[in-house]
Formats: structure tokens, C-alpha cells, sequence
């Protein structure tokens, strides 16, 4: 990309890669750096411009030579047209289009799980030593009965199912292939396998090599429809519709021509190197009857075997949306919250429309409850989840489930440098060209995740020790083991959370 | 140096510092949305039917002198009444005032029949603090025809329940404290002794015996938060602290019981009628869906078993009990039945005894309890999450050391 090109992209130079005296000259990081911000010149390795700080360079250099600074264009001040205002006018002026960006939002929103507190027992209840007594995490995916029912014999004449049975509350959400890479999407299916938990295939459609993964995989149906297969229904633990998407309500999948390779093309049926934009709204689902006979169908044609859920963002009205999708028949609903990650999403969405996931969960958590129907449904939750302490928050808020996606990527290698719509990731993860995809070894992307899933899943024990609680289920909607230290009251009355210092009685 | 204690003890002055709380009758201490602490427990039932006198009950309460402070007692009472009046629900209420007793008798003469009303005998016991409330007792047929139901053409029990829910929820100064058939509820602010004396237990003879002493740690006393706990004709007797009090609240909530007196137990008796009752679970289920057995063990179990528990977690979770409890439940009806267990980890006590001549069944926090009123019983412990269950006619017909499913009666 020229200087010039450069002028006319959403973002100017931010960062610039510093190398130090360190550097023996191998360049291999010219070599490793996708987005050419770096080159050889006489010898000398030096910067090009249009450095995302992806840290590939960083993280690959021999002799630890590089160093990638914070540059920011230096605008006389202003603290209403800041930088960031400034070079959005300037962008747009320069193409006249829509602003793309990807991840989730970089606007400093408050994060509202920092404003909360989690309780611990003392003196009157035990806590519970995770080290020697067995704490459970196992977790069910599905409708609910709200009621067993049995023979004379005490025989199971009805329940609830079909049920999917996860070893930790936690699942990987959804990660197109396409957004992704093969390779990165293997990944993520063979730390589900390994983790026993599901995950999400996206929008894309999924490849035939994936097919062994099917007893962990989370099928997404979208509106673009893209790779809905009898095969592809044949071969799933759960399906998914996809309504909705935290960074971007309202909108279909957005996949950049330049992502659509052959393998992408046959995959999700659909010519090569053309956008595949899905439409916005599903065109058969104007309303929720609409809704109700989609959930019928792809009941039907999974022969009952599997649960059929439905993804919303989290939205204005959140509450009563997803009683509504609970009563037209979804087994399982996701929420996703507004700050929650993207491969590729318009600026004005991802930054302004939504609701943030913890408000989302306790009012459709409250709201499913007072219409007797949260015993009915599992309740998943992402959008921002960090940590094992956003997990266990959003859990206490009432969230059977916690989906996290970006946390998985960044295990792998992703570190947010939110360029993913420009498809040339150096970690091989967002991209679609074969150099750079075949850099990412799925068994050790794979190894990566299991190993943090395994140490939030560990840590989700001690909290849940602490509290003298010995299985997670008991912790799901427990917010009176929640309190609120944050700015704003209010939030805490509306998530149903007390403020600190309020004891139980 | 050494300082002497002062001849009153440590003992006597915490009670000094507990009478500087305040103390309420039926109403609802203002600020309070929660109660916990510690308690005894004990019960006693005859299984061949013959009555049991309930200073018996007393004597077995007040031996464990460790387990209570002095704000609130309890006991239930069932296989109580005469042939005449065993099959009407007997309704015991607290009264903070006559008006409250009106708006009461008004609530219930339109929603059914009065068929005979009465005072609870009391006596004055000086050491008892004020207030103390009326006490009061209706046995009453409901009209499920009555149009004050919103409910329309569901049964007594549903009937009842309405009510009951009702007038705790919505009469201030009013609280029922057990509404079921021949069965009776006397409970308050006190020591087990005091409570025991306040109502003359004594007096009474009953084929079973539920009772309760308190150590709140955290709340005034309150003549309707003290236990037994009462729907119907269950109630509940209940010591512990219930870690996962939040999601069960919900549950029962979620499925029509109000909930208005501010403790775990309550939440635990609307569990009891909801499983069995409604649900039409069988009492060992219920205490399987209440203190599961960990996934691990369920794996052990043949595949129908496995498939059950499965079940019975997954549908069930919300009335999973975490934390520390051992409790003892009661009913009268189809027969008057104890059930007396504890948690899965067991973290708190609980000990089965049987009489020598094995028409009695005993259970209690404490091993000196049940001595105490029958020094040669065989004892033993329950295991965790493993309910005893005896029954009037029938005996003991689970010992509460099987494995979950081992004994599936009803």
C-alpha cells in the first residue's frame, strides 16, 4: 500500500515498530509481517508505515529486537474532536463509504463485570476446598422439562431434552470460516473435543474435514444460509439460528471478496472472491411465528436428536425478545453483547448500538423467570467475556452459559490489533492466504485453548469454593452472591444486584 | 494479671445484648429481606400410632442448650385432633392486633367455611419478651367454587395455598403459621423451654413431633420466622444455611409460591409440596433432587438409573439445596411421615435413633437429645444426602444410609 492509498484508509499510522541495536539483520520479520510495515533498505531493517500492532514481529524476532510503540497522529488538542473523530471525518471524506473495522468496540465503554464483587463464606456456611472435596462444572445445553415425570415404578415416563452435556459452563462461540481459517477453526473444534464442550461453527458452512468434530460442533444457521446442508445438519451436537450479533444488531455477516478462496467457495456454496454479505434479516423470519416455524423445521430435520436455539444481540428490549423466542420453541438462547467481537462490522454499529451483555443477561434472566419459563431454556451469554471472573459474573447474573470467542483467539495468537476485515492476519488466524494460514498449527492453537478453558474452569472452582457452593448450577442467577461497587446505583437495581455494604438482611 | 468474668457469665450477657434487639411478632421486621444462622433440631414419631406427649419433644430440644440463644423456637405437632376435626385444615395464626384477626376472618369466611375457631391456649411466662402475639386457630373448609379464587376449579390444597399465600403476602399484622390437616404449629420468640411453656406443649399428645431451636446470627427475633415452617401439612425444621438460597428462591417463586418470611427454610417447605405434592415425586426422589449425588457416583449407577438422575439434575437444578443443612420434614397426609436428611457433604449433624421396642423413631442434631428421652435406642448417623423416612403403621422404611435409589417408595 502506498503512502498515499494509506491517506485515504480508515486509520492513519498508530504504531511504529522500533527496532533496536539488537537487530542481526535476518529479516524475518519482514518476511513474518503481513501488512508490510516493515523493510529491508540497505541492509537495514525499517519501518514502512500501516503497522497494526499485531506483535507478530515482536513475538518472532530471533533477538528480541523490535519493539512496537504507541504512535498516535499528534492533532492540536481538542477534547471533543478527538484524533479518533478527526480521522474518521478524514477518512470518510477522502472514500465516501461506510467505515469497516473488526473486534469488538475500542470505545472505552465502562466495563460493568469490573463494578461487581463476588461473596465468600465465612463462619455461618462452610467454604468448600476444591483441592478435596469434588466440586462439579457440568453443565446442560437444552430445553427443559420444568418437570420429570414417572411410572408407578418409578420409571422416567418424561423429561427434559435433547440435552447437550458440556464438562465446564463455558463454549466457543461463533467463528466463521471464512472470518477464520481452517486451520484456526480446527483449532477451535479440537479444543472443544478435548475440553468436551461446544463450539460455534459460524456462519460459513462447515468443511468435510471438520466433520469429525461434529459431536462438539454448535451449527449456525444464518440468513445468508451459507453451507446448510442435509449433511451439514446430519453432523452437529446443536444448531444454532443466528438473529443476532453483539458488535453488530441488525446486521448480516459481512465477508470481504479477497476472504473467499476456493475452499471458502465451495464450502459455503458461493461463487469465488464475491462479498458474501448476508442479508440483515433472515427473509423468511419478519416475525416471531416466522421464527417459531424455522425452530420447527430444523427440528424436524434433526429428527428431535439435537437442541435448536437461537442467537439474539442484546438489545433494547432483550427481555421480551427472547421470552418471545423461548415461547416460539428455542431450547437454547445466546445473548451477545454489545461489546462483543466481530471479523468485520461498520464502525457506527459496533461502536453505538446494543446494550452491554450484563445488563442483557439479568433482564432477560429476570424476565424469563417471572414468566415461569427460565426453568425451560439454558441461558448463554457472551460478548466481552474476558476471564474467569467475567464468566462466574455473568453466571451469578443468571447465565447458565458462558461463550467466549476473542479470549479463544487471542490464545492462539490473536492480539487484537482489529484488522481482521483486511484478511491478511499474520498469525494466520483472519486470513485466508495460504502463507499465512499454514502458520497456525491447529493442534497447538488447540492446546492453547484447553489450557486456559482448564485454568478458568479451575479458577470457576475456587470462586465457586469460596462461596460454599459444590456445583456450578447452583451459582446460575444466584445475584445475591453479587455486589455493586460501581458509579451507578442504578445499574445495580436493574441488574437486581445489592450495593456493597448491604448485607443479607 | 488475671481478670475474673463476671459472675452473670459470657452466656447470660450475650442474651443481655440480644434483649437490646428489637423483637416483632407477625409483622415483617422492617429492613430485613434475609435470615440465617444456626439451629437444633429434633423429632420423635411413634410408629405404631400411640401418642407421644410433647414434653417429650421439649426435654429432647432443650438438652441442647449449646444450639440455641433465645430467639425462636418451635415445635409441630401431628396426629393431633380428635376424629371430628382431623380432616379440616387447621389454620394457626399470628396476630399482631384484632384488626389484623378481622381482615383475616373476613379473607377466609369468603373464600370458604369457618367451621369452628379458637384460641391456642397460652400461659404467661414471665421471662418471655414482648410483644407476644395472638394466637389463634381456624379449622376451616375451603370453597374452591368461590369466586375470590383466581384460580377456578383447582383443588383444597391449591385453595389453601392461594390463601395462605395471600394473607402472609398482603394482611399486615396477620401471618399463618400452619395450614394443614391434623396437624398444628406452635412457635415463637424464645427459648425451646420458654416456647414450650408459652403454649403448654405438654398438654398436647401427637403421633409426631418436629421441633426447632434457633441461633440466628444476623436478625432480631420474630415470632413467625421461627421454625417449624409450615405449608399445608408440611413443615419444616431446618438447620443450616443454604449457599444456593437465591436460584431456589426463584424456583419456587417461578412456580406461584410467594415468598414473605425472609428465610432459606421457608424456601425449602414450598420445594417439598412442589416436588411432591404437584409434582407427584416420590419423597426419596425429591431428596435426590434436592442433595443429588455427585456425577461421579451417578456414573456407577445401571443405565436406567444414570438416565433418571440425569434427569432429575438437569431439569431439576434450581431445587438443588447447596450448602450446609440437615432438616427434618413432616406431613400427615396420605399418613403422617418424617423425613429427616441432610446435604451431600453432610456439613451439618444429623442422627437417626429407633426405640428399643422399635415403635419409635427418633432424629436429631445431637446424640444427647434423643437420649434423654430414651437412653437405650439404637442410634446411627444418616448419610449425606440419604433421607431417613419413617412412617405411622408402616415403621421405618428407609434408614438413611441406602444409596439414592436404593429404596424408591413413595
Amino acid at each position: 500500500m502506498s503512502a498515499a492509498e494509506r491517506q485515504g484508509s480508515v486509520l492513519r499510522d498508530r504504531f511504529l515498530p522500533f527496532i533496536s541495536e539488537d537487530c542481526v539483520r535476518c529479516g524475518r520479520c519482514v518476511k513474518e509481517c503481513s501488512f508490510d510495515a516493515l523493510v529491508k533498505q540497505e541492509g537495514r531493517i525499517v519501518a514502512n508505515g500501516g503497522c497494526v500492532a499485531c506483535m507478530r514481529c515482536v513475538e518472532m524476532c530471533p533477538s528480541s529486537a523490535i519493539e512496537v510503540r504507541h504512535a498516535p497522529p499528534q492533532m492540536a488538542p481538542h477534547p471533543t474532536f478527538t484524533g479518533r473523530v478527526r480521522e474518521s471525518i478524514i477518512a470518510q471524506a477522502g472514500s465516501g463509504g461506510v467505515l469497516l473495522s473488526s473486534c469488538g468496540t475500542d470505545l472505552p465503554y465502562d466495563v460493568i463485570f469490573d463494578d461487581i464483587v463476588l461473596d465468600a463464606a465465612q463462619v455461618t456456611n462452610p467454604s468448600i476446598d476444591p483441592l478435596r472435596e469434588p466440586i462439579e462444572t457440568i453443565t446442560f445445553v437444552g430445553r427443559r422439562s420444568g418437570r420429570v415425570r414417572l411410572d408407578d415404578g418409578g420409571r422416567l415416563l418424561g423429561g427434559s431434552g435433547p440435552l447437550v452435556a458440556m464438562d465446564m459452563p463455558l463454549m466457543l462461540g461463533h467463528v466463521s470460516l471464512g472470518a477464520v481459517s481452517l486451520n484456526a477453526q480446527e483449532a477451535l473444534f479440537m479444543a472443544a473435543e478435548k475440553l468436551n464442550v461446544l463450539a460455534g461453527s459460524g456462519e460459513g458452512g462447515l468443511h468435510p474435514d471438520m466433520y469429525r468434530y461434529a459431536d462438539h460442533v454448535n451449527s449456525e444457521v444464518a440468513s445468508g444460509r451459507f453451507g446448510v446442508t442435509p449433511e451439514y445438519l446430519r453432523r452437529t451436537a446443536a444448531v444454532e439460528i443466528k438473529i443476532g450479533q453483539g458488535a453488530k444488531p441488525g446486521h448480516g455477516g459481512h465477508l470481504p471478496g479477497e476472504k473467499v478462496t476456493e475452499l471458502i467457495s465451495s464450502t459455503r456454496m458461493i461463487p469465488l472472491g464475491t462479498d458474501a454479505l448476508s442479508p440483515y434479516p433472515h427473509h423468511d423470519i419478519y416475525s416471531i411465528e416466522d421464527l417459531q416455524q424455522l425452530i420447527a423445521v430444523l427440528k424436524e430435520s434433526t429428527e428431535y436428536q439435537v437442541p435448536v436455539g437461537v442467537k439474539i444481540a442484546a438489545v433494547h428490549n432483550v427481555g421480551a425478545i427472547a421470552s418471545g423466542v423461548v415461547r416460539a420453541g428455542a431450547d437454547f438462547i445466546t445473548v451477545d453483547g454489545f461489546r462483543g467481537g466481530t471479523g468485520s462490522s461498520p464502525r457506527v454499529i459496533r461502536d453505538h448500538a446494543g446494550i452491554p451483555i450484563e445488563v442483557a443477561i439479568a433482564a432477560v434472566d429476570r424476565r424469563l423467570s417471572q414468566e415461569g419459563l427460565r426453568n425451560r431454556v439454558t441461558l448463554c451469554a457472551g460478548g466481552t467475556i474476558r476471564g474467569s471472573a467475567d464468566m462466574i459474573k455473568a453466571l451469578a447474573l443468571g447465565a447458565d452459559v458462558a461463550m467466549v470467542c476473542t479470549a479463544a483467539l487471542v490464545a492462539m495468537g490473536c492480539r487484537v490489533c482489529q484488522s481482521c476485515h483486511r484478511g491478511v492476519c499474520a498469525w494466520g488466524i483472519a486470513t485466508q492466504r495460504p502463507e499465512l494460514t499454514s502458520r497456525l498449527d491447529p493442534e497447538q492453537g488447540a492446546r492453547r485453548i484447553v489450557n486456559l478453558f482448564h485454568a478458568w474452569n479451575e479458577e470457576l472452582k475456587e470462586v465457586l469454593g469460596a462461596m460454599g457452593i459444590d456445583s456450578v448450577e447452583s451459582l446460575v442467577g444466584n445475584r445475591d452472591r453479587l455486589r455493586y461497587l460501581g458509579p451507578n446505583p442504578k445499574l445495580a437495581e436493574i441488574m437486581g444486584i445489592k450495593h456493597i455494604g448491604e448485607g443479607w438482611g | 494479671m488475671r481478670i475474673e468474668s463476671p459472675r452473670t457469665g459470657a452466656r447470660q450477657r450475650n442474651e443481655e445484648a440480644y434483649a437490646a434487639l428489637p423483637a416483632y411478632g407477625a409483622a415483617r421486621p422492617e429492613g430485613s429481606s434475609y435470615i440465617m444462622g444456626g439451629c437444633g433440631i429434633a423429632g420423635v414419631m411413634n410408629m405404631a400410632g400411640e401418642k407421644v406427649c410433647g414434653d417429650r419433644i421439649a426435654r429432647m430440644l432443650s438438652t441442647m442448650s449449646e444450639r440455641e440463644n433465645g430467639l425462636g423456637a418451635g415445635y409441630a405437632a401431628y396426629g393431633l385432633f380428635p376424629d371430628d376435626l382431623k380432616d379440616l385444615y387447621c389454620l394457626q395464626f399470628l396476630f399482631d392486633d384484632e384488626k389484623a384477626m378481622t381482615v383475616t376472618e373476613e379473607y377466609l369466611k369468603n373464600r370458604g367455611a369457618i367451621v369452628r375457631d379458637e384460641r391456642v391456649p397460652t400461659q404467661r411466662v414471665d421471662s418471655l419478651r414482648p410483644p407476644r402475639p395472638i394466637v389463634w386457630r381456624y379449622f376451616f373448609r375451603p370453597d374452591p367454587r368461590s369466586e375470590k379464587f383466581r384460580t377456578k376449579e383447582q383443588s383444597e390444597d391449591e385453595c389453601m395455598v392461594e390463601a395462605v399465600m395471600g394473607i402472609n403476602g398482603a394482611i399486615p399484622g396477620a401471618i399463618c403459621i400452619s395450614s394443614g390437616k391434623d396437624m398444628a404449629v406452635f412457635k415463637g420468640n424464645g427459648h425451646s423451654y420458654e416456647i414450650a411453656e408459652h403454649f403448654d406443649i405438654a398438654r398436647y399428645d401427637a403421633a409426631m413431633w418436629l421441633s426447632h431451636s434457633r441461633f440466628p446470627t444476623n436478625s432480631p427475633g420474630w415470632w413467625a420466622g421461627a421454625h417449624p415452617i409450615s405449608l399445608l401439612d408440611w413443615s419444616v425444621c431446618h438447620n443450616g444455611e443454604i449457599t444456593s438460597y437465591g436460584v431456589n428462591r426463584r424456583f419456587v417463586e417461578m412456580n406461584g409460591y410467594r415468598c414473605s418470611l425472609l428465610t432459606d427454610t421457608e424456601v425449602i417447605t414450598y420445594t417439598w409440596d412442589l416436588l411432591v405434592r404437584r409434582h407427584g415425586l416420590p419423597i426419596p426422589i425429591a431428596a435426590v433432587i434436592m442433595a443429588p449425588p455427585y456425577y461421579r457416583d451417578i456414573e456407577r449407577l445401571d443405565e436406567n438409573g444414570k438416565k433418571l438422575a440425569y434427569q432429575l439434575r438437569a431439569t431439576y437444578k434450581e431445587a438443588f439445596l447447596n450448602g450446609p443443612f440437615s432438616i427434618l420434614v413432616g406431613r400427615s397426609r396420605p399418613e403422617i411421615t418424617m423425613v429427616a436428611m441432610a446435604d451431600r457433604k453432610k456439613l451439618r449433624p444429623l442422627l437417626i435413633g429407633e426405640s428399643d421396642d422399635g415403635k419409635t423413631v427418633y432424629a436429631a442434631s445431637e446424640e444427647c437429645a434423643i437420649r434423654s428421652v430414651q437412653e437405650r435406642a439404637e442410634t446411627w448417623e444418616a448419610d449425606p444426602g440419604s433421607p431417613m423416612i419413617a412412617r405411622v403403621g408402616e415403621g421405618i422404611v428407609r434408614r438413611g444410609i441406602e444409596p439414592p435409589f436404593g429404596v424408591m417408595d413413595r
